[in-house]
């Protein structure tokens, strides 16, 4: 039999399948859904968690107060060495004067902390930034260290602590989504599973003919997949549409209360990339439970 | 080779069982040594008082059991050595018929038809066609867009003959399949079936029904207590 003609059949017989038992079938695709709901409300909370260590990660950096009066020489070696630490990506030498410019020029309103002095307290430093795949409170630690045993180095100071839990924090939001992730898929494979079972056992009078005049195991088998297949995808978009509402309700209030916390931010929905895997998993949760419910199926076996 | 293979190969017939026995979980056998061959283009009764073993034979030829001991070769397969490809082979070209019709309730009279080709991948214009063809032979072309359940009785069992033999099959088995409907419709159904064998099918018919084994059988088969009583022409 031709794989067109197969499939054509195929489409009809999951058309009589969904038609004869709607109920089961939109059970089956809501729960898709919502599970879909929930990793999907984890993935958000972790792309957009992943996104403000990213920002931050831009601004990290480690810096390298200078001893007074240091000579050129010197200030030289201290920084080619510095260039040469693994996970370095740029050096830059500040002067006194341009740290003075630029707390006056960042912080406004404490400038006249500085215009009462008669010199200038702020030491030249070295800024070290580094590489995008280095931006960890390990690397910072490991690059102080080095540092701080160079010759002429005062002070190191980075700032940043807070990034290493931070970043913990969203390995552990990711992991706790994982695990969830897991749990719910496991759960709704199951529902998925028992509702093709019914079907089947709904559907065993038209099976036993099929069989009678000949259908392959895979012609019968084929549109419960169909119908896991469409009920995954069903409650794939279900979940998305329900994540996409939430977001539309809820990302303004997010906006506010991260612009409060760590500055002007903007939360992001999911990705193009992203809401086709949701979807995509959707689907392959409704094939999983097909599959699974006629490896157990007596009736599609015989 | 053992004595039952050799004996398999040994004649040329269309179905062929040697020294089969079947029993069901450890009960007594249902059938009990049966050896029995159907020629090509052969109509044969099948008779046998109730829990004689006429439906597990039956249910042998088409390979829905298997036998605890023997061989069955049916078009030159061994039933019991099929695949899981090779059964339903082997069924696309056998045509069976119930006494409860089995039908599919909720498609079209057109559908229950197509259904038999759709599993051999006729494509749509020449399944509609041969669909028609063999409804206009059973007198039911008329009834072609209608659910079976609004069919009568003997409707419903001309459907189920026109399935069974929309495919042209080389053998028609039929269990009691007028054991549902009056004299009249019994005689329209036996027509039907006799015409598939004067077509050339080998037909293989169990029934209780005397009269009609008076009026159609040249050959008639009769079980008692699993095994063959007889197996000739008709008693007159």
């Amino acid at each position: 039999m031709s794989a067109l003609a197969q499939l054509r059949s195929a489409f009809a017989n999951t058309l009589v399948g969904l038609r004869s038992s709607p109920v089961t079938s939109g059970v089956a695709a809501a729960t898709i859904g919502v599970c879909l709901l929930l990793a999907g409300a984890f993935a958000l909370l972790v792309a957009n968690m992943e996104a403000i260590l990213a920002r931050f990660g831009d601004e990290l950096h480690v810096v390298a107060y200078l001893e007074p009066e240091i000579a050129p020489a010197k200030l030289d070696a201290l920084m080619e060495r510095a260039l040469a630490q693994p996970g370095v990506e740029t050096v830059a030498y500040v002067s006194s004067e341009e740290a003075a410019e630029r707390f006056r020029r960042t912080q406004p309103e404490r400038a006249a902390l500085l215009d009462g002095l008669d010199e200038n307290p702020l030491p030249a430093s070295v800024e070290l930034r580094l590489a995008p795949d280095q931006r960890s409170g390990e690397a910072v630690r490991a690059v102080s260290e080095t540092l701080a045993a160079l010759p002429g180095v005062a002070e190191i100071g980075s700032g940043n602590e807070w990034i290493e839990g931070y970043a913990q924090a969203v390995a552990l939001i990711r992991s706790i989504g994982v695990a969830i992730g897991t749990v719910l898929a496991l759960a709704t494979l199951l529902i998925v599973a028992n509702t093709i079972r019914l079907s089947i056992y709904a559907r065993r009078d038209e099976i036993e003919i099929l069989r009678l005049v000949g259908a392959s195991r895979s012609y019968v088998a084929a549109p419960f997949l169909l119908e896991g297949l469409i009920e995954g995808l069903a409650g794939g978009v279900m979940g998305l549409v329900l994540l996409w509402s939430g977001w539309l309700g809820l990302a303004p209030l997010l906006r506010g209360g991260l612009t409060l916390l760590i500055g002007d931010t903007t939360p992001s929905f999911l990705s193009a990339v992203a809401c086709a895997r949701l979807v995509a998993a959707g689907a392959l949760l409704g094939l999983a439970g097909s599959a699974a419910a006629l490896l157990q199926s007596r009736e599609s076996r015989r | 080779m053992s004595e039952a293979d050799a004996g398999l190969q040994a004649g040329g017939g269309l179905v062929r069982l040697f020294h089969v026995t079947k029993s069901y979980l450890a009960g007594a056998p249902v059938l009990r040594d049966v050896t029995l061959e159907l020629a090509k283009g052969e109509f044969v009764f099948l008779t046998g008082p109730s829990g004689a073993g006429k439906s597990t034979l039956m249910k042998l030829m088409f390979g829905a059991e298997q036998p605890n001991e023997g061989q069955i070769l049916v078009l030159g397969r061994n039933v019991a050595r099929l695949g899981p490809a090779g059964l339903p082979a082997l069924r696309r070209r056998i045509g069976v018929v119930f006494q409860d019709f089995k039908l599919l309730t909720r498609r079209t009279v057109e559908d229950n038809v197509g259904v038999a080709l759709d599993v051999v991948g006729v494509p749509a214009r020449d399944r509609k066609a041969r669909v028609f063809a063999m409804l206009k032979r059973v007198g039911l072309h008329h009834r072609r867009h209608h659910h079976p359940l609004t069919l009568s009785g003997g409707e419903q069992q001309r459907l189920a003959i026109a399935r069974a033999l929309v495919n042209e099959p080389e053998l028609l088995l039929a269990d009691e399949p007028t054991g549902n409907l009056d004299p009249q419709l019994t005689l329209e159904i036996m027509d039907l079936i006799a015409d598939a064998a004067a077509r050339g099918t080998a037909v293989f018919v169990a029934t209780h029904d005397h009269a009609l084994v008076s009026r159609y059988a040249k050959r008639l088969v009769r079980l008692e207590g699993g095994a063959i009583a007889h197996d000739g022409a008709p008693p007159r």
